[in-house]
């Protein structure tokens, strides 16, 4: 094996395992998700270079730069709806405000807003139709 | 010299499987599924960069596939049961 190929895989493989000590170490669950989302792929993508520069073939290189792009292009996708769906369900320290919740309050103010606008829009228009008759 | 490749590799799964066994709560197990499966796809890519081939590479894009589909629907299950 070629040493830029091998310095690749072997690079690639000790950012897999930083990832995977990452997720042993930290103690919360978005510090996990952020240890397991981001050095693998990044390890991925050095292990592919390395692959695609030592096997050469043109199939290798298509398939490899077919995988790669899935991945960089599912892996932020997967990380963040499961990252979306435990916030609530999990407790988690947080250093700062909660700006999701914050986001959620906001939201379901303006849906109560609307609600409470539509009601009265419907009413108005309940009395007008009266006063027709 | 790949060896070194391997055994990175190996640490990388044992930590996620770890993490797969004991994780407090769902979620935790999630991510670290997610965690092996892209452990197992470095891996079979090392494997086929060791044999200078290109035949074992197709596996590589459905296992990728199935960890993200995978992973989406554990996302979806934990949003309704709780994690």
């Amino acid at each position: 094996m070629s040493i830029v190929a091998a310095v690749f895989v072997i690079v690639g493989s000790l950012l897999t395992m930083i990832g995977g000590i990452g997720v042993v170490r930290f103690n919360d669950l978005m510090s996990r998700v952020h240890a397991a989302a981001k050095a693998p792929t990044l390890g991925l993508l050095l292990v592919a270079i390395g692959a695609a520069i030592e096997i050469g073939s043109s199939k290798a290189v298509v398939t490899l730069l077919l995988v790669v792009v899935l991945q960089l292009f599912t892996s932020p996708v997967a990380t963040h709806v499961l990252a979306r769906a435990s916030y609530g369900q999990v407790s988690i320290e947080l250093d700062g405000g909660d700006d999701l919740a914050q986001h959620f309050a906001a939201e379901s103010g303006e849906a109560a807003a609307a609600e409470e606008a539509k009601l009265a829009e419907k009413r108005a228009e309940q009395s007008r139709s009266q006063g027709d008759d | 010299m790949i060896f070194v490749a391997f055994v990175f590799l190996s640490v990388a799964a044992g930590c996620f499987l770890y993490r797969l066994l004991r994780g407090p709560s769902t979620s935790d197990r999630v991510v670290a599924l997610d965690g092996v499966l892209s452990v197992v796809v470095s891996g079979v890519i090392v494997a086929a960069a060791k044999a200078n081939s290109d035949v074992i590479l197709v596996t590589v894009l459905v296992v990728s596939l199935v960890g993200f589909v995978g992973t989406v629907a554990l996302g979806r299950f934990i949003e309704r049961q709780g994690g």
